[in-house]
């Protein structure tokens, strides 16, 4: 069976800190670093913020772009598209028998 | 980039496996369904080049969906239009895609610019976005796309009939210049 190549977005995704961050890239897309940093403050440093930007980016969570000295965020939903065809639509045919 | 409150961007990216012509010609074709842009079809007001009004029809061409410009037009790099869902009374935004080689397959990445916040065109093409993506690689990867979008699709061409009359292909004119 052909890798379907999700293991670093199902890394990615299974912290909960990373998943808020989901969540604020959701509500703020086209946010700053600092923004996230700032946002959970009372949770992590900017170091680790850093690291859990950084596994979000290489899940395909994430995209970056520069503007101007800042770098801009943006969560994409992309990965999470392939997840549910590639298991909610292969695999809803079990539910029912549950 | 947007840089007011008042609009806002939306940057989708995926890796595909295949030759850039190929995802080029899916994102591009004519004179038959896209199924990676939800099975509509691009109609344009003469050739495929910056400045030639296009749009995004049902199969059967009586309904517009998006009506927009081509404003850069780069075979198999660039190709960017402005986007007006035609049910909306909302602000025009625009829509680009970027090809790049990389490895044994292409970077591709969506970017749509001035989404005017807060609107359904906004919330539609934040969404919308992720399932372009997902059905461009699955079409260029596999042939066509997963099963529940081609589910998805057949109800959209039995559905049709559920459309505003302001889609209508009658009220949209696609004219050249």
């Amino acid at each position: 069976m052909e890798s379907d190549g999700l293991d670093a977005t199902f890394f990615a995704l299974a912290s909960d800190l990373r998943r808020r961050m989901i969540d604020l890239l959701k509500r703020e897309g086209g946010c700053n670093v600092n923004r996230v940093c700032e946002f959970f403050s009372a949770e992590v440093g900017r170091h680790a913020v850093m690291k859990h930007l950084a596994a979000l980016e290489r899940g395909g969570l994430l995209v970056t772009a520069k503007d101007g000295r800042d770098k801009r965020l943006w969560l994409d939903a992309t990965p999470l598209q392939l997840i549910h065809e590639r298991w909610t639509t292969e695999f809803s045919a079990y539910w029912p028998r549950a | 980039m947007a840089d007011d409150n008042n609009s806002e961007d939306a940057v989708f990216r995926i890796f595909i496996k295949a030759d850039i012509q190929r995802v080029w010609h899916e994102l591009t074709k004519q004179g038959e369904a896209q199924g990676a842009v939800f099975n509509a079809w691009l109609h344009a007001a003469g050739g495929l080049r910056a400045g030639t009004p296009i749009q995004m029809r049902t199969g059967t061409g009586k309904h517009v969906i998006v009506d927009g410009r081509i404003e850069v037009f780069d075979p198999p790099y660039r190709f960017v239009h402005t986007h007006r869902f035609t049910q909306f009374d909302d602000p025009v935004c625009r829509v680009s895609y970027e090809l790049k080689p990389v490895g044994d397959g292409v970077e591709v990445t969506l970017k749509v610019l001035g989404l005017p916040s807060g609107t359904r065109t906004a919330r539609s093409m934040s969404t919308g976005g992720a399932s372009i993506m997902a059905a461009l690689k699955a079409i260029c990867e596999t042939g066509r796309p997963a099963l529940g979008t081609r589910l998805t699709y057949w109800l959209f061409d039995h559905a049709e009939f559920m459309l505003p009359a302001r889609t209508k292909s009658d009220h949209w004119p696609l004219e050249s210049g």
